[in-house]
């Protein structure tokens, strides 16, 4: 009923737009990594290192018709290196003009932000405890945004990396307390380790089979099973995996010494950052430099292309949704082997959302995500120091966090670095 | 027990019914929201302060309508104007509201309100079982029935229907009929937020009378997937936020009866309740999305994303 309301005013209009739109659906699906997949999508591959660019000139009519006719246009011209500084000095201001928006709205609550920004950089930077919290912080959210950055490319966007994260951490607890009780390190912290994989891929596994059996979109699933996560772990901190010595308090046992994962001096830094690290690297090579990776981002830039082409797409969707839930899921056994030491409910809390962000700050780019998340891992450090140094609630935190995406968002480069 | 459950379901179903349909408005012109949860919190947090400053809870009512239409704005600006990314924009609206409200709420945890209270409908609510369950809430439920009728109506029975939802599936053939789709979107995303903000007062105002940081717990989210377990159709969403705060209920029912069920079981009945029943329509047909909606799923960056 309503298809046939609208189709009685389509006109010729509608048919004009078309060529327009495809153009900008194929600018729109590569980035600059899947710039030689353009075998399948076309000639503008790398438009998106001009959208910078693009986004300061782009006030087209019709956001459709604006965006595909700027990005064609703009592709000759970015072979030049002044267009490349030009957007480069953009971005560099998107990146700052959030904190000075930030600095207005303390300046208005009676913080200087001058002082607060010192006392920021200095508890990130002025000492080896202070650094070794920014990487502790950015290990979880640099996994997390493995795992929301990986599907990203296949074209699919998960936001259930809180969850994932979360039961994650409920499987390592749970095989740590129970079966590794008495382990040897080498072979406790592995089994650990594949456990909180394997947890994080079981939850991730649900939103894939939604997915591919259930025709549901896997962002609202992820974002629901988060809250399923949530009550998850509660429901077995507060029953089968309290801690029997806790007075009721809601955690775990303990995990056993052996398991701890081995800790730098004189901080709590420990060795997950390079675990994170070195994933990352993994995951960069495999999309830039395997046929495995490749088939991924023909996947992500036109999965039309990719069924055509005789992918087994259904699979290839599961199998990239289980790495990433696994991916997650190791962030939530660091979280306990390295910093908690026992599962709480509250145990890795927002990692998963931030690390969504951090994800879609470095466009989905395994290796450009290392540099948001030790970004978002200082300002999240910054939100304690916030706490302490001038009675702002900690939660102002998610204020400037906002508002560094929404001038990202603004900006435009973004919307089309991801294919949502 | 029944009927308990049954009033506890359109009680704690309100804010999300309320959400849902200003969800439906913006989805069906083509505009996914999923900071619908950050417009929500906003609506509760700006409904209850302005409550507690005025006293009246009908000001904090339009108080919270309008700061879930300050959020939505911002929604419609990036994702309309800007042309950004609609799922990511909708995240950063949420973690927006969370941050804004948890930051200046923080005064507000501890005040009390009067609030909303419910008021009996002479004569209907004296109807054996039906009359408590459907007549006797607080003035915002009462709204919140007219509403969906009206919003059917609105969307297909007038003209200005016809063109919220030519924007969601042809913009090319509005924009060729001499309208501006984009100015379309921008007042359905503007009224969905205002809905939103509504429910998020009547959670704050009439249904908790408190504010605490957080407190929407993930209902506005649980809008946006209700609108498609709907179909994108009124009538469904107000049931299935009505099934939502049916599980509510239970939980608070069965916790009083004193079942040895576990209550964290019951607490995630609500979104497991909202998957099965999104599984089990998408499972018999796949709805039909309305068109310009379906490309913010699909990748292609059109006006849609």
């Amino acid at each position: 009923m309503m298809r046939s309301d609208a189709g009685a005013m389509t006109t010729q209009a509608a048919a004009a737009a078309e060529p327009a739109r495809t153009a900008g659906k194929t600018a729109g699906n590569m980035d600059r990594a899947g710039a030689d997949a353009s075998a399948v999508s076309g000639p503008t591959g790398a438009a998106d290192k001009a959208e910078a660019a693009v986004a300061v000139v782009a006030t087209g009519t019709g956001a459709s018709a604006g965006a595909a006719p700027t990005g064609t246009a703009s592709a000759p011209s970015r072979r030049g290196l002044a267009p490349r500084a030009k957007s480069a000095l953009i971005q560099a201001g998107l990146i700052l003009a959030p904190f000075a928006a930030f600095g207005v709205f303390l300046l208005v609550y009676g913080v200087s932000p001058i002082d607060l920004y010192v006392s920021m950089f200095k508890s990130a930077f002025g000492n080896r405890y202070g650094f070794g919290e920014v990487l502790i912080k950015a290990t979880p959210i640099l996994l997390t945004g493995l795992a929301a950055a990986l599907p990203a490319r296949a074209g699919m966007i998960n936001v259930g990396g809180e969850g994932q994260l979360a039961i994650g951490a409920l499987a390592a607890t749970g095989a740590a307390v129970t079966l590794l009780a008495a382990a040897p390190a080498w072979l406790g912290i592995p089994a650990m380790l594949l456990a909180g994989a394997l947890g994080g891929a079981v939850w991730a596994g649900i939103t894939a089979l939604l997915r591919v059996k259930g025709n549901m979109n896997e962002t609202i699933t992820s974002l629901l099973l988060n809250y399923v996560a949530f009550y998850t772990v509660g429901l077995f901190v507060h029953g089968p995996l309290k801690d029997p010595a806790s007075f009721n308090w809601p955690f775990s046992p303990p995990i056993a010494d052996a398991l701890r994962l081995p800790v730098l001096t004189g901080s709590r830094l420990h060795m997950g950052i390079a675990v994170a690290v070195l994933l990352a690297a993994a995951i960069w090579w495999v999309l830039a430099r395997t046929r495995i990776g490749f088939r991924v981002r023909v996947l992500g830039a036109n999965a039309f292309a990719a069924e055509r082409a005789g992918f087994r797409v259904s699979r290839m969707q599961v199998l990239v949704l289980l790495a990433a839930g696994a991916i997650a899921g190791v962030a939530g056994m660091i979280e306990i082997a390295g910093i908690e030491g026992r599962l709480r409910p509250t145990t890795g809390a927002n990692y998963g959302y931030l690390g969504f962000l951090a994800a879609w700050m470095a466009w989905n780019h395994p290796l450009r995500l290392v540099a948001t998340s030790f970004l978002l891992g200082m300002i999240a450090v910054a939100g304690n120091s916030l706490e302490m140094n001038s009675g702002l609630p900690s939660s102002s935190v998610h204020i400037l966090m906002a508002l560094v995406l929404i001038f990202l968002l603004a900006g435009g480069r973004i919307g089309r670095g991801r294919r949502a | 027990m029944i009927a308990d459950i049954l009033t506890g379901a359109v009680r704690s179903g309100t804010s999300v019914l309320f959400a849902t349909q200003g969800e439906l408005i913006s989805e069906r012109a083509g505009v996914i929201n999923l900071g619908t949860e950050g417009a929500m919190l906003a609506g509760a947090f700006a409904g209850f302060a302005t409550t507690v400053w005025t006293g009246s809870p009908w000001l904090g009512a339009l108080a919270g309508g309008i700061g879930g239409m300050l959020l939505a704005l911002l929604h419609a600006y990036l994702v309309i104007s800007r042309g950004a990314n609609q799922l990511a924009t909708g995240l950063t609206l949420m973690f927006l509201g969370m941050g804004l409200t948890s930051f200046f709420g923080r005064k507000f945890v501890s005040e009390s309100i009067v609030g909303f209270n419910p008021v009996p409908i002479p004569l209907l609510s004296d109807i054996p079982f039906v009359g408590p369950i459907l007549f006797n809430h607080d003035p915002l439920t009462y709204v919140s029935f007219a509403l969906v009728p009206l919003i059917g109506f609105l969307l297909f029975r007038t003209r200005l229907g016809v063109i919220i939802r030519a924007s969601g599936e042809r913009e090319d053939a509005l924009f060729a009929s001499g309208m501006n789709p984009k100015l379309v979107r921008y007042g359905a995303v503007l009224a969905g937020g205002f809905l939103a903000g509504l429910g998020g007062a009547q959670l704050s105002i009439a249904y908790t009378h408190s504010w605490v940081e957080n407190m929407t717990a993930g209902r506005g989210i649980v809008a946006v997937a209700l609108v498609i377990f709907a179909a994108w159709k009124p009538l469904r969403a107000a049931i299935g936020a009505w099934l939502f705060g049916a599980a509510q209920a239970l939980q608070l029912t069965v916790q009083q009866q004193g079942y040895p069920i576990s209550p964290y079981f019951l607490f995630m009945a609500p979104y497991l309740i909202t998957l099965i029943a999104l599984l089990a329509v998408e499972y018999r047909k796949r709805s039909r999305i309305p068109e310009g909606l379906g490309k913010v799923f699909t990748g292609s960056p059109g006006g849609a994303g």
